[in-house]
């Protein structure tokens, strides 16, 4: 459905993204995820056609985005970072012109009206003011625009930035309900909510893919099967910490505040070295917890190491 | 074709509903009001005295009242077509409602059509007002319509001038204000050509002649509905929309 290939932008000489490469098949829901200026929303704005790149070439279900940029706009949905909303216009008329605007037959503009107003539960505000209306709605009237023409793909822009728990949950259940009738692309820094909603992520960082996969592969791949474990104790955490380093299975200690995190290698008799260890040596263990490799952990170790996986 | 008449219709929509359209309305009401009575006035008084018996009756309604209506009109227009024609694109990229321009299946001619057909639209209603009171004279006294007619289209072409300039300007910037300010300088930079034109007869002054706003507008004014005079203020159209169209293609190469 889309298929980036050595996609290059540079504002000035300062190069915004380099060389990116990956495809997304026909219904899959994707997380773009990266640290905040990665060049997430570079890419997005690329690939709906609102900009051109300085290098590279963008397709989109078989149309290039700079030779056919209207039938590739025709297929996309998309949701800026802020959405692209008039706050003196009533949510109603916004979204008819919107799909006015977007060249849906003049026959379906009702119903495609009232199915993304349906979908957005936005139905009982439809004749309201959007500026009078809260963040969160004003965000949902913005997912409601992307929606109006029905497009095959959605692009959706840091679509949770912003809004209260409530919201995000809300935000998520809905783009969840999407998944199946669209291709989604949803880009984020926020871990989680890819958990929430996406199948495969891409990950990026300064410009450049550092891994692709899916969520499972992804954490499995990386993690190799690593446990994360935190550990409390009520004595000499420094020196403990330090001890811990030189255990067999250790493979990184962490001195974090009130806690120790331990990174070992999975194995069980690892971890119950380490609680043997603390115990022996007397320092107080207060509690003690394992997890198996989180994304966020992944993220960390990804963003802010060099380490480039295809 | 769809695509500009849904855009225009908004932004019609959205300037005839501002606060903005009915303070500069009411405004220009007011003064077109006193100016026009006053002027009327002064032409009935006159033509008393040119009624006596033995005296030619070289008075001209046209010449004496409209003229000086129009040119107050054309004087508003400067100041004020800038004000409604500011926030069409400018306030579109401030609020960032410019990516939904640019991510829909439309062109940046279709943007800059729908754009100017908006600003012209808020215009016309303007003019309509203003037409009001030639028409209204026409309760107490006879005068041909004709020449009033080509003068109203000299008003009407002029006015899209202003409009497409404004809107030039608004493409430029992000601020309104900045906006109506670059607008305002534009609209004066074009008078201000007009000046050059008379000067001697040398080549340069009579290059500007063809090119001066006022010397196309006044033969309008006149009743005189002249070929170069109509190719040279839509031309003139043209042209600035064409440049609004360059700036709004621009921004996806930036």
């Amino acid at each position: 459905m889309i298929e980036v290939r050595n996609l290059s932008k540079n504002y000035g000489d300062r190069p915004a993204i380099q060389g990116l490469n990956f495809s997304v098949r026909k219904g899959e829901v994707v997380g773009f995820l990266g640290p905040n200026g990665a060049g997430k929303s570079t890419t997005m704005k690329i690939i709906t056609g609102y900009m051109a790149p300085s290098s590279g070439e963008v397709k989109v279900a078989g149309f290039d985005v700079f030779e056919d940029p209207i039938e590739v706009k025709r297929r996309i949905g998309y949701l800026p970072e802020s959405p692209p909303v008039y706050h003196d216009m009533y949510v109603r008329d916004y979204l008819n012109f919107v799909a006015n605007l977007k060249g849906v037959e003049k026959n379906r503009v009702k119903s495609l009206v009232d199915s993304a107003l349906e979908k957005t539960s936005l139905t009982d505000v439809r004749g309201r003011l959007i500026g009078n209306l809260s963040k969160g709605y004003k965000q949902r009237v913005g997912l409601a625009q992307a929606l109006v023409s029905d497009p095959e793909i959605l692009v959706l822009d840091e679509p949770t930035v912003g809004l209260d728990p409530k919201q995000v949950a809300e935000m998520r259940q809905l783009i969840r309900r999407l998944k199946g009738q669209h291709t989604i692309i949803l880009s984020t820094h926020i871990l989680p909510e890819v958990q929430a909603s996406c199948e495969k992520v891409i990950i990026i960082n300064r410009g450049r893919i550092v891994a692709e996969d899916s969520l499972d592969g992804l954490a499995r791949r990386m993690s190799g099967g690593g446990h994360s474990v935190t550990v409390r104790v009520r004595r000499n955490q420094d020196a403990m910490a330090k001890a811990l380093g030189g255990q067999l299975g250790v493979v990184r200690v962490a001195n974090a505040g009130n806690f120790i995190e331990i990174e070992t290698d999975g194995e069980e008799e690892t971890i119950e070295r380490v609680a043997g260890f603390l115990v022996s040596q007397g320092a107080g263990l207060l509690e003690l917890r394992v997890q198996s490799l989180a994304l966020e952990d992944i993220f960390i170790k990804l963003t802010s190491s060099e380490t480039v996986l295809q | 074709m769809r695509a500009i008449l849904t855009l225009a219709g908004k932004d019609l929509r959205n300037l005839l509903s501002s606060p903005l359209f009915y303070v500069i309305a009411g405004l220009c009401s007011v003064l077109w009001s006193y100016s026009y009575m006053r002027n009327l006035l002064e032409f009935a008084e006159q033509s008393r005295v040119y009624m006596q018996p033995g005296m030619e009756t070289g008075m001209n309604l046209q010449r004496a009242v409209f003229l000086a209506h129009i040119s107050q009109i054309n004087l508003l227009y400067v100041f004020v077509v800038p004000a409604l024609t500011m926030r069409l694109l400018a306030e579109e990229k401030r609020l960032r409602t410019y990516d939904l321009l640019l991510t829909s299946p439309i062109s940046a001619t279709h943007i800059a059509l729908g754009k100017f057909l908006a600003g012209f639209g808020a215009v016309s209603v303007l003019t309509l007002i203003s037409l009001i009171y030639p028409l209204a004279t026409r309760l107490v006294a006879e005068y041909p319509m004709g020449p009033l007619f080509a003068a109203y289209l000299g008003v009407l072409l002029v006015a899209g001038a202003y409009v497409a300039v404004g809107l030039f300007a608004s493409s430029l910037t992000e601020s309104v204000l900045l906006s109506v300010v670059l607008g305002l300088i534009f609209n004066i930079l074009l008078w201000f050509l007009s000046q050059g034109a008379s000067g001697s007869g040398t080549m340069i002054s009579s290059v500007l002649e063809y090119m001066s706003l006022g010397q196309h507008f006044l033969n309008f004014i006149m009743g005189a509905v002249k070929l170069n005079s109509l190719v040279f203020l839509l031309s003139l159209i043209g042209v600035f929309v064409f440049l609004t169209q360059r700036v709004v293609e621009s921004s996806r190469w930036r």
